[in-house]
């Protein structure tokens, strides 16, 4: 487990999911990486259920993941909260608490697309849906060796600037958290879990548009 | 005794010589003939003379062998047959020492060879008339030349090794075959308790580094260094040389199954595989076998500039990456960052 970035590629002009999808792996390709499998990331949301939120505490949501790279794993979490990391079984659990938490499945968010290995980096080019609908592209950059995110921080930029171009983001904000801490999945996982809430809501305001 | 052979041949004329008595000047008498011809200006007829004088003192010794030889003739009496015998005797020998008289003589008379030529007698090989079925004369030469070369060569070459002291063990350190066995316990082998001291000493020096020393097979010993958050290293020691280092990553798994130290198996990032060769590449730079405590201590202050492994960029370039790894040389004397194709 190193150090990892996942980010969103703006689909480009005139072109579909599909399409952006293709030129970014066709980028990374020529830079010499290698195909590796597939990988995926989904993400459930819960609601919590009135018998807590009538104690004052106002609807927070709490987000289950998965990650194909810890298939044993699920990750649990709240927004700005701590990060649970449970067996996988952990889904069975949640259906018994049904009277606290309510799946909310029409927010289910899934990222799925090819891994890619080059040198000690791992990329993850996945496409992000939401029901049956492509809604974005996520970019997973991952630097093996390294434990420690600040450590290696400007040599993943370089190598994100290499096939990304001017879409390269800005540290990830859990790296500011982190110090000289060492890199977990779980950061990993609050990442995808920004990076989907953040797709959820640029799908949500042209759909207020146009109400 | 081939000397005396070869002087029958170029003396094909004289009687065969008696084997144990050769004129003792005979050969400076050949090169005087031969300086003759090198310089007309020398006295030739005092070489025929000498040339003539030597054939008579080599009869005339054969003369006595052959006296001897014969020994006492049959006459009627024993006293006239020793009387004969001991005449026959001396008179020979006195016809040696008239012979040996006259050549020396004679000798004085041809004068010194001269020393002028750079090769001395041998620059007489020069004078070969063959050259082609013996061109003696042109290898002598070559081989001269080669020799001086290899000398001045080997003169530079054993002053460089001297000032670099390349010495990897104590067997190389120049000394007799016989010192040798001597030699190798001092520096090979050290009281634990010493190493054990050195290392707890590099240990508190560097405080970003980590050294778990341990003993699994007998004296040796296997050091764990973990620097900072970047990396651990491996390093197997024999006495206080360096034999062998691995380089692994921070979160790598550096025990076998059963929990002993893994000193095989290589890292599974390139990285790490990179900085292991230099890491070898750095313990053959590292030698000085007189104090085995300075290499290990240069060796982990090399090893020490790894923390920033993923942060510095290459001095020459400026970049991060270069084939997707980072700078992961570090000059050994400046500690200074480089990819491995951009050092010098």
């Amino acid at each position: 487990m190193g150090v990892t970035c996942v980010t969103q590629v703006p689909v480009l002009e005139g072109k579909s999911v599909q399409q952006t999808v293709e030129l970014l792996s066709k980028k990374l390709e020529l830079l010499g990486a290698e195909k590796h499998g597939a990988f995926g990331v989904d993400c459930e949301t819960y609601h919590t259920a009135a018998a807590i939120s009538s104690q004052g505490q106002t609807g927070k949501l709490m987000y289950v993941m998965h990650n194909s790279e810890y298939p044993l794993s699920c990750f649990a979490l709240f927004e700005n909260g701590p990060c649970l990391i449970a067996d996988a079984n952990f889904d069975t659990l949640m259906v018994k608490l049904k009277g606290f938490f309510q799946n909310a499945k029409a927010n289910k968010i899934e990222s799925r697309g090819t891994r890619y290995q080059y040198c000690d980096f791992l990329v993850k080019v996945g496409t992000v849906t939401m029901g049956p609908s492509a809604r974005g592209i996520s970019v997973e950059v991952e630097y093996c060796p390294c434990v420690i995110a600040n450590d290696c921080w400007n040599l993943l930029m370089e190598f994100m600037q290499s096939f990304m171009g001017s879409h390269t983001p800005g540290i990830p904000s859990v790296f500011g958290t982190k110090h000289d801490s060492i890199y977990s999945p779980a950061d990993t996982m609050v990442q995808y879990m920004e990076l989907f809430n953040k797709i959820r809501k640029q799908q949500q305001v042209p759909v207020a548009g146009i109400r | 005794m081939p000397r005396a052979a070869a002087a029958g041949l170029h003396f094909p004329a004289c009687p065969a010589p008696p084997r144990c008595c050769r004129p003792r000047r005979e050969g400076a008498v050949r090169a005087k003939m031969a300086e003759g011809v090198l310089s007309p200006g020398v006295n030739l007829e005092a070489f025929s003379q000498a040339i003539a004088a030597i054939q008579a003192l080599r009869s005339s010794v054969t003369r006595v062998f052959d006296c001897l030889k014969d020994g006492m003739r049959n006459k009627e009496t024993l006293e006239g047959r020793e009387k004969g015998f001991v005449a026959a005797f001396q008179e020979s020998l006195h016809s040696v020492s008239r012979d040996l008289g006259e050549l020396e003589r004679l000798s004085n008379l041809v004068g010194k060879p001269s020393e002028n030529h750079p090769l001395h007698n041998s620059g007489l090989l020069s004078l070969d008339p063959v050259q082609d079925k013996t061109p003696l004369y042109s290898q002598l030469l070559q081989a001269y030349k080669w020799s001086n070369k290899l000398q001045y060569h080997a003169g530079l070459a054993s002053g460089l090794l001297n000032q670099q002291s390349l010495k990897r063990s104590a067997n190389q350190m120049g000394v007799s075959a016989k010192r040798r066995p001597k030699a190798q316990p001092t520096t090979l082998v050290l009281p634990p308790q010493y190493v054990d001291d050195v290392i707890n000493r590099i240990d508190r020096m560097f405080p970003e580094m980590s050294i778990q020393l341990s003993r699994p097979n007998g004296t040796s010993a296997m050091l764990l260094v973990t620097l900072g958050k970047v990396l651990k290293v491996i390093v197997v020691m024999r006495s206080l040389f360096i034999d062998r280092t691995i380089v692994k990553g921070y979160n790598e798994n550096v025990y076998t199954d059963d929990g002993k130290l893994d000193i095989w198996s290589k890292s599974n990032y390139q990285v790490f595989q990179k900085v292991t060769d230099h890491a070898t590449t750095a313990l053959l730079h590292y030698q000085l076998p007189q104090m085995p405590d300075v290499v290990v201590r240069s060796f982990m202050t090399w090893l020490r500039s790894y923390i920033k492994l993923f942060q510095a960029p290459c001095q020459r370039c400026g970049k991060f990456l270069q084939d997707g790894l980072p700078p992961t040389w570090r000059d050994f004397r400046t500690l200074e960052a480089f990819h491995d194709t951009c050092r010098q």
